[in-house]
């Protein structure tokens, strides 16, 4: 009853107002909160039919009756409300809308209201995006959402960053969160840093569960700049910058001064008689340029959006660097009055890079070189010497040709029929097509020719893929009286085809051909040629529904499934569902709380959901054979391979399956002046893939793909926003991700097998310590070092080590059951802090990064902070006394060099100062800024960089290791333009 | 609210139509395509394909034998011979070995780990052919079944001697299809298993020497078997001297073999065409890598005196204490050991000259300089050699029988028949000084001229004992001068009892040194297979 009075009360005071007023023209403009022009804002009058938008300038023009209550949108802003009095000109100023709760979050398949979330999902826009010359979408959001931890562990211009999700969850599977660009899988580069809106991070198992068997370690959804006005509008966007990089930290060798100086104390350096400071002839201060052209065009039913990015990035490394090239297309058209809306986009990738022999290696060449050599020789050849794996570092640089050309095509297209309110039907087809083409080669003054006597070499690698995707997905969406309800249901279809060709040659009659002309090399005569090629298919299908319901913004709840086949797995457990559900109560909105004004949002969040990990690699479940050479023999007088199986067989290989349990708190409190979440989640993934440990007789081989394991992770995550200053000319905006993480590996044990593996080593010193530096024990997390510790050293310079009861040995008497664990390389918390100051045309943002509890091996100073070759340069520290005495041991894996890491980094400063609107005519915006990548880091840790530790590939299990065989980290300094025509 | 309803209703049964019509067959289908590898229901194999299908049970002695830290390492760090001592470019490894060296090894030391698991690897892929045969998914004719098989449980028994001589109390599995955790099998019944498996096939194997080159005919079989019975007293306790004797007069009185005129060709680049080799393990510089001696061997500086398109690691060296015991004028000091000065083999300077001197194992901060210790030479190094050599491991050669015999002459009393065969063998080695080629039943059953006892960095010799209390030291000795580098060295002193007795170099005598004669069975292998026990002393 009292809904009728109240809406009989709405009926007169419209219908009074129709008749009581006239018509009146409004004239304004819509600006940002800085005064940039925001082109193509909706402006819309509560309970008319028809909308208009900005236009250039952000200007606008619209007639109204007074008593009007206009609304005025645009994304990323909070709607602006104004009752309309009679005024003829109004200038609108948008907030940008971070802190509303009104902001659109991307949940896969769809987007939902920030308000409305229940599981645990963080977004990053654009204007919170790390400034600067930023490498990849990673590295955006770098420290920005708590508990996924980016990191940047090299300095290679084509290295990408390397990200973990809630700590580490496979051991065998994937590590890398699935990456959705657009609603397509790609990774962290497939766009330009320029080209992104926004990303989405899924974060706990009920978010995530709808992409099923991929979601374990996260799903990253990145939405591309979309032309979202609704009127004709046409704008250019230039954003240019230019930077520059030093040495984050340069190691301090012996120079040839020092040489000298212990030649005199009678210590047996050898004097060439030359003066070389080796690291600094390898590198360089590069100079990096990038240049992005965004083009928006069109008008309410057909619209454009296109740009053109161009970067050429020169590395630390003499000769390394990439050059690239995105281009993107998106096209929108809507028919039938909007009943059916077609899109078609087309991103291209292409990198280059020419990068000679700077590697790895080469920076260690570089750095245990004799500081008294010359580079060249009498003959002006490189001067080489007849050292083990001593090579002239300048001659590895120069005398190889290392190309390499990634070119990468995706073709997208959708159709979106809406035949009535609230329902769409979709379609989706992509095909992403690359191809990454390398050639190598090293000419005859290379030590492969000098040293070796190859005579030159060649290669040349081809690798390329296709991807097709087919998506079908339903979803209806009704609001009615305080419901709302939202369903999905879909049907995707992938297919993945790898292959691959590679071909090595050497002995060639000339240098000139480089990698061009591989068949004139002898060595294919010789039978000493290489040559590989490979091709595998994967398939992913997979049904899904979905349906999220909520009463009055307060009570809500969304239940997801997915029910996905992967054609990598066993005949007989292709298929799994993946389940999740999660709850959501707004108390802030309940009567009882409505009183308390402070709080503008304090919703409760429960979650449970189920994820996969998708295997590594295709097979591994087939019973095949193979021909190998390595296993073939010498058979009735001639040389034959070997037709082997090739693993043990199982064909009952199944999903790793991680539960994960989420509760959070988002809250907004003081006129959303306080805002943020905090979460915590336990996640425990089972049937983990591990290559399992099994006798051997019977067996073949000793390991075998199994499910057989289970690893847990648990954590809590801490967002806070503080709009600390919002009003007046000077604002101020702070926020702090926090993000603790405690994994543990709960067993390695499979049925079929009636043992538990206690433990695996992992991890590698290299040459000459040749030992595991980690171990991976049931019951204990995964990162712990596992070495002999040391106590002190003895009256002959030689380490003192703890034995396994706790007595002090000389090291020669350690065995290797003596080894303990010392320190862990994983974080226990990550921290960040970011900060943005407006005042006026200024703006300025800096930010913290920091990882606390956590040890790296700092693997230069157990190679050069000991004396006891002579034959390679060693840091200036190698003589300093350890425990008051100098050093004479051989080089050793010991505790002595595993560090306290913890670390707190300036990260990234950025000054800007925005022009007013039309300073210059024709510019809308006009922006100018500096800002510095990598500036500070406060440690105590004694390498270069206690974040140059890399956590993939064969550091998963052996993290927290700072190689010497590295590609160091830099520091960039950048000046950029933005301008919007 | 009717009206929305229906809206409801409408799109769910549009969503259900889509989902319908997607779930057909060719939507839902996720059969594995597979382009490079060869699946078992493709793949139709015929007698054509035997080679194809055996040769991966002979692979596994590639890497068992010459690998890293493989089987010759086993054999001769742990034994008087060779050292690897840490050096200006590393060589401590985390010290293992200088714990093959000073018999300190573990339950985790990785040599004698390998050995197991190629041996085993060996093992599997024979029962695995086996039973493909008698299950007739390898259809055969049933000759060549029948030699197959007999040749296929040979090369198996030779894989389970290596396991019987190194881990003794190990598993015994003859059944593919039995994937249960095998019981352990008490060295006397591994013995008992080889013996008798070898009884029963060597009327099966063939008679063909070099068709089948470089795998098991009769005469590796019986070979083996001498072999076998040389160590039966080491193994079981009883001694089998007779035995041996019958065995090895079979192989002599065949006439299949005989000693080759020059001592290097049996372990040259083509030493295939050597007649004196009864089964070797072959390699070759581009289908059989894994000969890789030389690289571990020779310092790299070397590499500009073969011009090597490879830059050695340079690693173990003689013993000098070893060195000390050869004749001058045996050929076999030259043939065996890179020495001396070395030149370039293009400029003709000289770039390095190995000394006999080693000053120590290491450990203690003492580095063998880079041309310290004489390197191993056997397996001659030809000019622009690669990573790999072609050089085939002579692992049953004729000497060998003939010593074979004459150890159980010796043994038995009958020294001066033994004396016959030693100097027959000897004789090639002295052609410069004929006379020295001759020994007496009188000289063998002196002590050995190896002067054993622990050698100080200034090379003086501490403690000595020599080794003139050794009984047969002399044969010993003879052995050692013959087989050289042959990864044999540490079966032969066990058996005299040097092993377990003597210092050399920076070894002294385990202080539970009987233990040491075993390895220890893998510590990996038993977390996987609780029915191993482990070995006694570990």
């Amino acid at each position: 009853m009292k809904r009728v009075i109240m809406l009989l009360l709405l009926w007169c005071n419209i219908s009074l107002s129709l008749f009581a007023q006239e018509s009146l023209v409004l004239k304004g403009r819509v600006s940002g909160p800085t005064g940039e022009a925001i082109v193509g804002a909706t402006l819309s009058l509560e309970g008319r039919k028809e909308k208009s938008s900005s236009g250039p300038g952000g200007t606008f023009s619209l007639s109204y009756k007074k008593g009007d209550a206009l609304h005025v949108s645009s994304l990323g802003y909070v709607t602006y409300r104004v009752v309309l009095n009679g005024q003829v000109s109004l200038d609108i100023h948008l907030q940008q809308s971070s802190e509303a709760l009104d902001e659109v979050v991307v949940v896969g398949y769809g987007t939902q209201k920030k308000g409305e979330v229940t599981s645990s999902i963080a977004s990053v826009k654009s204007e919170d995006f790390t400034k600067g010359a930023v490498k990849d979408a990673g590295q955006l959001i770098q420290g920005k959402v708590a508990g996924l931890r980016i990191s940047t562990p090299s300095g290679d211009p084509g290295e990408s960053t390397q990200v973990s999700l809630r700590g580490l969850n496979s051991i065998n599977g994937s590590q890398d969160p699935l990456v959705i660009i657009d609603g397509i899988p790609g990774d962290l580069s497939t766009v330009a840093p320029e080209d992104i809106e926004s990303v989405d991070v899924l974060k706990d198992g009920s978010a995530a569960a709808i992409y099923g068997t991929r979601a374990t370690a996260g799903v990253i959804l990145v939405t591309t700049r979309r032309n979202t006005a609704t009127e004709s509008r046409t704008t250019i966007e230039y954003n240019g910058y230019a930077s520059l990089q030093t040495l984050f930290r340069k190691p301090e060798m012996m120079g040839a001064g020092d040489y000298r100086r212990l030649i005199a104390d009678g210590i047996p350096y050898q004097d060439l008689g030359s003066e070389t400071d080796w690291v600094d002839e390898v590198t360089r201060n590069p100079l990096s340029h990038n240049h992005n052209i965004s083009l928006f065009g069109g008008n309410s039913r057909t619209n454009f959006t296109g740009s053109i990015n161009y970067r050429n990035w020169e590395g630390i490394f003499l000769k390394s660097g990439q050059e690239r090239l995105n281009i993107r297309a998106n096209l929108n058209h809507d028919m039938f009055d909007g009943k059916l809306k077609t899109n078609v986009q087309l991103i291209s990738r292409n990198t280059k890079s020419n990068n000679g022999g700077s590697s790895p290696y080469m920076w260690r060449q570089a750095i245990i070189r004799n500081p008294t050599d010359q580079i060249y020789n009498e003959n002006g050849k490189w001067q080489e010497r007849d050292a083990y794996f001593y090579d002239n570092p300048l001659g590895m640089i120069y005398e190889t040709i290392d190309d390499n050309i990634f070119r990468e095509t995706r073709l997208s297209g959708s159709l979106d029929y809406r035949p009535i309110k609230g329902l769409s039907l979709k379609m989706l087809l992509s095909r992403v097509q690359n191809n990454d083409l390398s050639g190598n080669a090293t000419t005859f003054d290379h030590i492969n020719t000098t040293k070796n006597n190859l005579n030159g070499t060649a290669s040349r690698n081809t690798r390329s893929s296709v991807q097709n995707l087919t998506e079908l997905t339903a979803n209806y969406t009704a609001t009615f009286d305080n419901h709302k309800i939202d369903v999905l249901g879909g049907y995707s279809w992938q297919d993945d085809t790898f292959d691959q060709f590679y071909a090595y040659n050497f002995d060639f009659p000339t240098d000139d051909y480089t990698y061009n002309k591989l068949e004139a090399g002898m060595a294919l005569q010789r039978g000493l040629a290489e040559m590989t090629s490979y091709k595998e298919n994967r398939k992913l299908i997979g049904f899904f529904a979905r349906l999220s319901y909520n009463y009055k913004e307060k009570y809500m709840v969304l239940a997801s499934i997915r029910r996905e086949g992967s054609s990598t797995f066993g005949a007989n457990n292709k298929w799994g569902s993946f389940p999740a559900i999660s709850l959501g109560w707004d108390i802030a909105k309940e009567d009882f709380v409505k009183d308390i004004t402070a709080f503008n949002q304090l919703k409760l969040r429960a979650g449970f959901g189920v994820t996969g990990t998708i295997a590594s690699a295709s097979y591994m479940s087939q019973t095949s054979y193979n021909f190998e050479r390595v296993q073939g023999a010498y058979i009735n007088g001639r040389w034959v391979p070997g037709f082997v199986p090739t693993r043990n067989f199982n064909p009952d290989l199944r999903w790793e399956r991680k539960n994960e349990y989420n509760v959070g708190l988002d809250f907004s409190l003081f006129d959303n002046r306080v805002y943020g979440s905090f979460d915590y989640y336990t996640r425990r993934v089972k049937d983990l893939l591990y290559q399992f440990n099994v006798p051997s007789p019977p067996y073949l081989y000793s390991s075998m793909m199994l499910n057989a394991g289970e690893m847990s992770n648990m954590g809590f995550e801490a967002l806070v926003n503080v709009n600390a200053l919002r009003k007046g000319d000077f604002k101020w905006k702070t926020g702090l991700t926090v993000a603790t993480n405690k994994n543990k590996l709960i067993n390695l044990s499979n049925k079929q097998f009636d043992v538990t593996v206690p433990f695996f080593e992992a991890g590698y010193t290299g040459e000459p310590i040749q030992m595991s530096t980690h171990r991976v024990e049931v019951g204990r997390p995964v990162g712990d070092f596992y070495v002999w510790k040391t106590v002190g050293v003895d009256d002959n310079g030689k380490w003192l080590v703890e034995n396994q009861e706790g007595k002090t040995i000389p090291i020669s008497e350690a065995t290797l059951d003596d080894r303990q664990y010392y320190g862990n390389g994983i974080p226990d918390v990550n921290v960040g802090w970011n900060n943005n100051f407006n005042y006026k045309q200024v703006d300025f943002s800096f930010s913290f990064r920091g990882s606390f509890g956590h040890q790296v091996l700092n693997m230069s100073r157990m190679y050069y902070e000991n004396p006891i070759n002579k034959a390679y340069n060693v840091l200036k520290t190698a003589y300093d006394p350890v425990y008051g005495k100098t050093l004479t041991n051989d080089l050793v894996y010991v505790s002595h060099y595993i560090e306290n890491a913890d670390f707190m980094k300036l990260d990234n400063v950025t000054l800007g100062y925005t022009f007013k609107p039309n300073t210059i005519k024709g510019i809308q915006k006009f922006r100018v800024y500096a800002s510095g990548l990598n500036l500070l880091t406060i440690t105590g840790y004694k390498g270069l960089d206690p974040e140059a530790a890399s956590y993939r590939g064969d550091f998963t299990f052996a993290p927290g290791i700072e190689h010497r065989d590295r590609y160091p980290t830099t520091r960039t300094f950048t000046m950029g333009l933005n301008v919007t025509f | 609210m009717i009206r929305r309803y229906k809206y409801i209703y409408n799109a769910l049964l549009c969503g259900a139509g889509v989902l319908g019509l997607l779930s057909f067959q060719s939507c839902t289908k996720l059969d594995e395509e597979v382009f490079s590898e060869v699946l078992e229901k493709d793949f139709k194999p015929s007698e054509r394909d035997l080679p194809f299908i055996v040769s991966p049970v002979y692979a596994s002695f590639r890497s068992l034998m010459f690998g890293w830290q493989g089987y010759f390492d086993l054999q001769e760090e742990s034994a008087d011979h060779i050292i690897t001592p840490v050096r200006p470019n590393g060589w401590d490894d985390g010290g293992t070995y200088r714990r093959m060296h000073q018999h300190t090894w573990n339950a985790v030391q990785w040599q004698p780990y390998n050995t197991w698991q190629q041996a085993y690897s060996s093992i599997t892929k024979a029962n695995m052919v086996i039973m493909q045969i008698e299950e007739k998914s390898l259809p055969l004719p049933d000759e060549v079944a029948q030699a197959a098989i007999a040749e296929l449980r040979a090369a198996r028994a030779l894989a389970y001697y290596l396991l019987l001589d190194n881990h003794g109390n190990v598993p015994i599995v003859t059944d593919y299809r039995n994937v249960a955790l095998p019981n352990q099998k008490t060295r006397k019944e591994v013995y008992d298993f080889v013996v008798k498996e070898l009884d029963e096939i060597i009327p099966l194997l063939s008679h063909d020497v070099a068709p089948m080159y470089g795998r098991m005919n009769v005469w590796a079989a019986k070979t083996l078997l001498a072999k076998v019975y040389l160590n039966a007293e080491v193994y079981t306790g009883i001694a089998q001297w007779d035995k041996v004797i019958a065995v090895t007069d079979e192989i002599i009185q065949s006439n299949a073999f005989r000693l080759d005129n020059e001592y290097k060709n049996i372990f040259s680049a083509v030493n295939e065409s050597s007649p004196e080799i009864i089964f070797s393990v072959p390699y070759d510089e581009v289908y059989g890598h894994g000969n890789q001696l030389h690289m571990k061997t020779l310092s790299p500086l070397s590499r500009l005196v073969y011009s090597m398109s490879a830059g050695p690691w340079g690693g173990n060296c003689a013993v000098p204490q070893f060195i000390d015991t050869y004749d001058p004028d045996d050929q076999r000091f030259y043939d065996s050991w890179v020495q001396g000065a070395q030149y370039n083999a293009t400029t003709g300077v000289e770039v390095i000259n190995y000394v006999k001197e080693v000053p120590g194992i290491g450990g203690d901060g003492t580095i063998a300089s880079d041309n310290a210790g004489f390197r191993i030479g056997k397996y001659a190094i030809k000019k622009g050699a690669t990573s790999n050599l072609d050089n085939d491991y002579p692992m049953f050669r004729y000497a060998d029988v003939l010593m074979m015999k004459a150890e159980a002459l010796l043994r038995l009393g009958r020294e001066n028949e033994a004396a016959l065969l030693v100097s027959e063998v000897r004789a090639r080695s002295f052609k410069s000084n004929p006379e020295k080629a001759i020994v007496t039943g009188i000289d063998l059953l002196k002590g050995s001229v190896y002067n054993y006892g622990w050698q100080e960095k200034d090379g003086t010799i501490k403690g000595e004992n020599g080794g003139a209390d050794i009984k047969f030291g002399r044969f010993l000795d003879e052995l050692g001068w013959e087989f050289a580098a042959e990864a044999r060295r540490r079966q032969d002193i066990i058996r005299f009892n040097v092993f377990q007795k003597k210092s050399w170099f920076n070894h002294r005598p385990h202080e539970n040194a009987q233990t040491r004669i075993l390895f220890p069975i893998p510590n990996d292998e038993r977390n996987k297979n609780p029915n191993l026990k482990q070995n006694p002393g570990y």
